[in-house]
């Protein structure tokens, strides 16, 4: 009787380790499971260059939302993102999505600055007004090597 | 009455309520990149062949631009969430401040030099749902230097007015949005207006 007791005791034990372990990993990992109070919107990008799914969703620095699908739109070649939003942040229409980086070199967000309108976006509403991924590398380059079609700079000819 | 008999004047229904709708969303009689063919050029010839007025550039330019570009949205997208606390006097008054400051930060920058070269790209229709929504993406060749500079025009009427601008990736209303929205959080309307006016009662940087 003593021995089924303790049996009983310690499968609980496990089961309450594997149920605490499995939340862990939802939250930290997808989060989809836990976090049901969101809706979906779109983002329209010419290059989302480092947005992945994961990537933080932020409204003036706060973590609001995740980004969960990043594809490509055959017709104009756009870069389309999914991302999740909490319900209890209603964002105008005229917001603008923008890609952003942790300092330099750190990881991509996706920025979300509110705009004036009075209507919201519903669920499933695809954001228009963005700013891609500026590309740092390609700025730099283009400054500090010059430009392939960069005319000489006129002499002094005084 | 027999749903089978219903079904055809159901389909020529729909087809005339579509046919309407279509008609009442008629396009602009104006393609997009036409009315920025026509804006540039025109804005061109005021910097370029006026050379010699005594009038400063912003106040020339400032009759084509506003009617080439829409200052109203601009400003209340530059302002962002605040902007539904500001009284219509506010607005009007932010307004007019904002649309002086764009023209005169712009144009006060503006150096006569070689007149600059630009291509036009295919407009694009970035959302199939609002197809009154246009980007017109131009590659703008100055000083040796290529630039890719996107407009974002929205249908006005029978024509198209400009309501952001993106330079190399940077929009121009974000760009004004991240400045402005902390005023307004730290002062409300009044702190915006008085940031504005400031900024215009100072003397430009070049």
């Amino acid at each position: 009787m003593k021995q089924s007791k303790l049996e009983l005791i310690v499968g609980v034990f496990v089961l309450a380790g594997i149920a605490a372990v499995a939340y862990l990993a939802l939250k930290i990992g997808a989060g989809t499971l836990v976090g049901a109070d969101t809706y979906m919107l779109k983002a329209r990008f010419t290059n989302s260059g480092g947005l992945n799914p994961g990537s933080n969703v932020i409204v003036s620095g706060v973590p609001v939302g995740r980004v969960e699908k990043v594809t490509l739109n055959p017709a104009d070649y756009s870069s389309v993102v999914e991302f999740t939003v909490r319900k209890d942040v209603k964002l105008p229409a005229d917001s603008i999505a923008s890609i952003k980086t942790t300092g330099l070199i750190g990881d991509k967000f996706l920025a979300l600055a509110p705009g004036g309108d009075a209507q919201f976006l519903a669920a499933g509403a695809l954001i228009t007004d963005t700013e891609s991924t500026v590309d740092l590398e390609s700025l730099i380059s283009r400054f500090a090597f010059g430009n392939v079609d960069q005319k000489p700079k006129p002499t002094d000819s005084k | 009455m027999n749903p089978r008999s219903f079904l055809p004047f159901a389909c020529a229904a729909s087809a005339f309520a579509a046919a309407a709708a279509l008609a009442v969303a008629a396009e602009p009689a104006v393609e997009a990149h036409e009315m920025l063919k026509s804006a540039v050029d025109e804005v061109l010839a005021i910097a370029y062949d006026g050379q010699t007025a005594t009038t400063p550039l912003a106040l020339r330019v400032r009759p084509a631009l506003e009617k080439y570009f829409n200052f109203a949205t601009i400003t209340r997208r530059a302002i962002g969430p605040g902007w539904r606390q500001f009284t219509p006097e506010q607005q009007a008054r932010a307004t007019t401040l904002f649309t002086d400051l764009v023209i005169r930060t712009y144009a006060d920058r503006f150096e006569v030099g070689n007149r600059p070269g630009i291509t036009y790209s295919k407009a694009v229709i970035p959302d199939a749902t609002k197809p009154m929504l246009r980007e017109l993406p131009t590659t703008i060749d100055y000083a040796g230097k290529k630039y890719s500079v996107i407009y974002r025009v929205e249908q006005a009427g029978d024509s198209w007015r400009v309501y952001d601008v993106i330079i190399e990736g940077v929009s121009m209303i974000a760009n004004w949005r991240s400045q402005l929205d902390p005023i307004f959080q730290k002062g409300g309307a009044p702190a915006v207006i008085a940031s504005l006016e400031k900024n215009l009662a100072q003397p430009v940087v070049k």
